[in-house]
């Protein structure tokens, strides 16, 4: 069970956590095509910036009642770690996988924050 | 007829009740049926090859039984174990998508080599780019697998291939159904008798067909082909798809072999083993003893 304030903070965080996804996601696929040869599209890293700001500056102005004071923890080490990884010269894949530790860590902690959504896949359907 | 590798498809879970119209386009109504989870494996040539992985347990077993009704579930090690091979012994993955049922189980192979299309990564990273309110493209896809990816190919273990490629290992090629199911899907050709016109051939196709119905309709004396019920291309490529796939096995659909088709267990001599893993032999190489009987 969840009280009022944590389901409030659950509704305004859900985006930051699925912004924070998106871009480690988005990074870990750029990585790969670069680690196999392809070239990759690196305007996408503009987006990956533009949805990695967007979400940091809503975990940072988002009130946090004290039970949830472990979970928005997560999301912050998991955003600070892809600031790490948006860096041109680092080495992303390190920064990367522990951001994607951190968001798990964030999916365990509290209801609403899967880390996939199987409902939109097409072998696993909801009962 | 002369094999030179052995095949047998592992059933690693199952959905009992799954909606027919997410196999077959417009089947609305019409019932479930029972949705079998397996992966190819093929043995010769001084190979172990496998289509397709399953997906991680350790990491979603818990939501999928819960939420999804996926059950009897089994590690590769355990079902493997049914045909006398070891996940170490495993040295060609080729995912034919990368969804998580099919490619979640990376990590359990560790000498393999793994082979995806270049078209699939690159176009799921632009899809990743996207607004939110797109968000319905990525399902199915799990950012964890791209992570575990980049790993393989930091290991020299990942080979991206750019559309069709034949002899991939001798008799084995690897067939680009671009903007079908997903976006980079892939079927593979055995042709095992190794012979450029084989009249021994199988196909392993993936999410692109999921049962008999796709390739032949409802009336087997009037066949028609009927898309599955989820494409993230278009119906009409899997509809050209589909035609490849028939010709490609001169027609005798049997040979085109749906991983979800839980009639294969009584299209080909199967086993059910006491511990609830089923294998199903499609061919034996010389001196390859079954491991069905």
């Amino acid at each position: 069970m969840t009280d009022d304030q944590t389901t409030v903070y659950v509704l305004q965080t859900q985006p930051y956590f699925e912004d924070l996804k998106q871009v480690a996601a988005q990074l870990a696929g750029l990585l790969v095509l670069e680690e196999s040869g392809a070239a990759p599209d690196h305007p996408m890293l503009l987006s990956a910036r533009s949805v990695y700001r967007n979400a940091v500056d809503g975990l940072r102005s988002t009130r946090v009642p004290s039970c949830a004071r472990v979970h928005h923890n997560h999301l912050l080490a998991a955003a600070q770690n892809l600031s790490a990884a948006l860096q041109p010269t680092a080495d992303k894949l390190i920064p990367l996988e522990q951001s994607y530790a951190e968001l798990r860590a964030a999916s365990n902690a509290l209801p609403g924050f899967p880390m996939l959504n199987f409902e939109k896949g097409c072998c696993a359907v909801h009962r | 007829m002369k094999n030179s590798y052995s095949v047998w498809i592992c059933e690693f879970a199952n959905v009992p009740t799954y909606p027919l119209s997410g196999l077959i386009y417009g089947a609305h109504n019409q019932g479930t049926v029972r949705l079998p989870y397996c992966y190819v494996v093929i043995k010769g040539q001084g190979h172990i090859a496998m289509v397709d992985v399953g997906y991680n347990h350790k990491e979603y077993g818990a939501t999928l039984a819960n939420l999804y009704g996926v059950r009897d579930w089994h590690p590769p090690r355990q079902v493997l174990a049914e045909i006398g091979i070891a996940p170490e012994d495993v040295t060609r993955i080729f995912l034919t998508h990368a969804h998580f049922d099919h490619m979640g189980n990376i990590e359990d192979f560790p000498r393999a080599t793994f082979y995806i299309q270049e078209r699939e990564l690159s176009k799921w990273v632009w899809a990743m780019s996207l607004e939110r309110r797109f968000r319905w493209i990525m399902g199915g896809v799990d950012p964890a697998d791209i992570m575990r990816t980049v790993a393989l190919a930091r290991d020299h273990r990942l080979v991206a291939v750019n559309g069709d490629r034949e002899d991939v290992l001798p008799g084995i090629d690897l067939h680009a159904a671009p903007d079908t199911h997903t976006w980079g899907s892939m079927y593979v050709r055995l042709r095992n008798d190794l012979s450029p016109n084989s009249k021994n051939t199988w196909i392993f196709a993936g999410d692109l067909v999921y049962m008999q119905e796709n390739l032949r309709g409802y009336l087997k004396e009037d066949p028609e082909y009927i898309p599955i019920g989820f494409a993230m291309g278009s119906q009409f490529n899997l509809l050209m798809t589909t035609e490849d796939l028939v010709k490609g096995v001169d027609g005798d659909v049997n040979r085109v072999i749906a991983i979800h088709e839980d009639r294969l267990k009584d299209m080909f001599p199967s086993r059910l083993a006491a511990n609830g893993v089923r294998v199903t032999e499609l061919a034996l190489a010389d001196g390859e003893p079954s491991r069905v009987t």
